[in-house]
């Protein structure tokens, strides 16, 4: 917009801030290379296989340091078994907020508590998961720290699928509804299919954020060397990654920077994969 | 959407039997139930996570309630945080020790805890991240509504956004081996510039109070302090507030910047007009910043430098609620320290909630949830 001002102050501290906002815009971003470009430096020169199929071993034992391969391991497990509780109760969830909201009074608090539930500090989870399921158990294990995880991804999950399930046109219920179908057939047979690759998205994304998480995991599975059992203190990437950075040996940093670069790596590559996808598999209008 | 009122499936006239119609259900499919199967396992389902409320505030005050029993209101109000007993001198009456049998008499102080350091720490630190993050963020989500050209704006959000993706480990470790040595260099440079001037003192000694005595100790500057965990704060809470601003920015009327243009505004005056029309939005935005930092655990716990007192000065090291959690939960000794660091994560999830809701209040108003269910 070429706009005539005659106020000289004015019109140089417009010019002023425009530069300002791209300045801003522009300082986001150097942080982002900063921080990603620094991990992948630090993470490139200390990466090797061995990270991924060695378990880490003790200062002083032959092999030394070894590698995360039981961390790995570990974060996978319980991501999957966070998977196992968190996704049907949240797509559940989900089916519930979008399509039986009506004549209900679980709904709108419901849908509250999922937003809100989303801003609860995560090591206030992990908390929980102490005084509910590691005290009872005795020990640190990793079905609290599961559960923990699973705590944080239902409201993640049952928000995306509602509002995948409200981009689904009414005229497909209308349509199946016509043809007499009941209600749970229309849901199951025609609604969830129709949005199934969002859904899935969704559900992805949520375990990308919880296979990130720490905070959860430090007083309910703890952190272990080797995998002993899942009613024993449970290894995972983050909490081994943790562990080693504010420990004092250099070696073990090293090992950090490159577990690091493997899961920033992982969760980079999962967001820009989903988000080329998503944007071809918007349920058609 | 329409209501659609699933409760007439029964069809009583016979189908009209001709090309393209299909008759889809049996009177058998219609009384085997599936129907009620999905909606009471979706109640069930909805019902867990109303439980999963209930259950984390009931668990925590449960456990807090040893804790709040025994220091009751005081515990936000002092700074003793000491989960070890400790023996110290009974005084006498005349103030001067007392002495039995030659020993001096001493009386053991049971543990006490008191969380005003580590609410300074999340308010100081959070406060230090959104001085840093809000000018940032407001002026790029300016640049992304009113500068940027079409073919730049998703992009430069999506990079905004995955700055959101990065684990917070990740900025720990980023803050700790890379921000927190250069910070080092700068305080000692600011040390060596203005250490000597009087009314700074503040800022590179703390007072301490030993045995009647008050010192003044130079702060060690090892750059893990207040400044580096709000500093790493800032930079996390930066594509959130950007995020929410712009969807809030987008929804500003545009007869609002043209009828600023049309009365002779520049762009930076036409823009404050933007930012006022939608201050309370935006206000909730920074609340929404703010929340996360306060709960934001692991970067801070790596950055801030584990030190649990009230100390003036940001180049000190301090604690905040969700490091002080990180850090000594595990190994918490005793009931009482339990119970105390519990009444803490209470104290910090209330906090975080009422932030959340208020915030979103802010954003969204009455209605439905619109622009901030995405974050």
């Amino acid at each position: 917009m070429t706009v005539r001002v005659h106020d000289t102050f004015a019109r140089w501290t417009s010019h002023a801030m425009y530069a300002m906002c791209v300045v801003a815009a522009g300082a986001i971003i150097a942080f982002l290379v900063l921080v990603s470009g620094f991990i992948a430096y630090k993470g490139a020169t200390s990466i090797s296989l061995d990270l991924f199929t060695k378990p880490p071993i003790a200062n002083g034992m032959p092999g030394y340091p070894g590698g995360m391969h039981s961390a790995i391991v570990g974060t996978l497990t319980l991501i999957g078994m966070a998977g196992l509780i968190g996704v049907p109760i949240g797509i559940l969830t989900g089916v519930y907020l979008a399509e039986y909201e009506a004549g209900s009074w679980l709904a709108a608090p419901v849908r509250f508590i999922c937003d809100v539930l989303s801003g609860v500090p995560s090591i206030v989870v992990g908390v929980l998961g102490y005084e509910l399921l590691v005290v009872p158990l005795g020990r640190y294990n990793a079905y609290a720290g599961a559960s923990a995880l699973a705590f944080i991804m239902v409201p993640l999950v049952a928000r995306t699928t509602e509002e995948m399930l409200r981009l689904v046109p009414g005229s497909y219920r209308e349509a199946s509804i016509a043809l007499g179908a009941t209600k749970a057939r229309t849901i199951l047979g025609v609604v969830l299919p129709s949005v199934t690759g969002s859904i899935v998205t969704g559900v992805m994304l949520a375990l990308a954020r919880i296979a990130g998480e720490t905070a959860p995991l430090l007083f309910t599975a703890l952190g272990a060397r080797e995998i002993h059992g899942l009613r024993e203190p449970f290894p995972s990437l983050t909490v081994q990654i943790y562990t080693y950075a504010t420990g004092p040996y250099a070696e073990e940093k090293r090992l950090a920077w490159a577990g690091i670069l493997v899961l920033v790596g992982l969760v980079f590559l999962f967001n820009l994969l989903i988000r080329f996808v998503t944007r071809r598999s918007k349920p058609a209008t | 959407m329409t209501v659609i009122n699933y409760r007439s499936t029964e069809i009583e006239k016979p189908p009209i039997d001709g090309p393209g119609f299909v008759l889809v259900s049996s009177s058998s499919r219609r009384r085997f139930g599936g129907d009620a199967i999905l909606h009471n396992l979706a109640r069930l389902c909805a019902g867990i996570v109303l439980a999963m409320v209930v259950v984390l505030l009931g668990v925590l005050t449960l456990s807090a309630i040893p804790s709040v029993r025994e220091f009751g209101l005081s515990f936000l109000a002092t700074s003793e945080w000491r989960p070890n007993e400790l023996e110290v001198p009974v005084l006498g009456p005349d103030g001067k020790v007392v002495i039995e049998d030659g020993e001096t008499k001493n009386e053991t102080l049971p543990p006490k805890f008191g969380a005003l350091p580590v609410i300074y720490g999340t308010a100081v630190s959070s406060a230090i991240a959104l001085v840093l993050a809000v000018p940032l963020s407001f002026g790029a989500s300016l640049f992304l509504i009113r500068i940027a050209p079409k073919f730049l704006v998703a992009p430069v959000s999506f990079l905004i956004e995955l700055l959101a993706a990065i684990p917070s480990i990740a900025y720990g470790m980023w803050g700790l081996f890379v921000l927190a040595p250069w910070l080092q260099q700068k305080e000692q440079r600011w040390f060596d510039l203005l250490g000597h001037v009087p009314g700074l003192g503040w800022m590179f000694y703390q007072s301490l109070t030993v045995g009647g005595q008050t010192v003044q100790r130079q702060l060690p500057a090892t750059g893990r302090d207040m400044l580096c965990g709000g500093a790493i704060l800032g930079i996390m809470i930066l594509p959130i507030i950007t995020a929410i601003s712009r969807d809030v920015l987008r929804t500003v009327p545009r007869a609002q910047l043209e009828g600023a243009v049309a009365l002779g505004a520049t762009w930076w005056q036409s823009s404050k007009e933007m930012l006022k029309f939608a201050r309370s939005a935006l206000f909730g935005a920074v609340m929404l910043g703010l929340a996360r930092a306060a709960g934001e655990t692991m970067a801070v716990a790596m950055v801030i430098g584990n030190n649990n007192q009230i100390v003036p000065s940001p180049l000190a090291p301090a604690q905040t609620m969700s490091s002080l959690l990180a850090n000594e939960f595990a190994e918490a000794s005793g009931k009482l320290h339990n119970s105390a660091l519990v009444e803490v994560a209470l104290v910090l999830l209330v906090m975080s909630l009422m932030f959340n809701v208020v915030a979103r209040y802010l954003i969204v108003g009455k209605g439905g949830s619109k622009v901030a269910a995405a974050h």
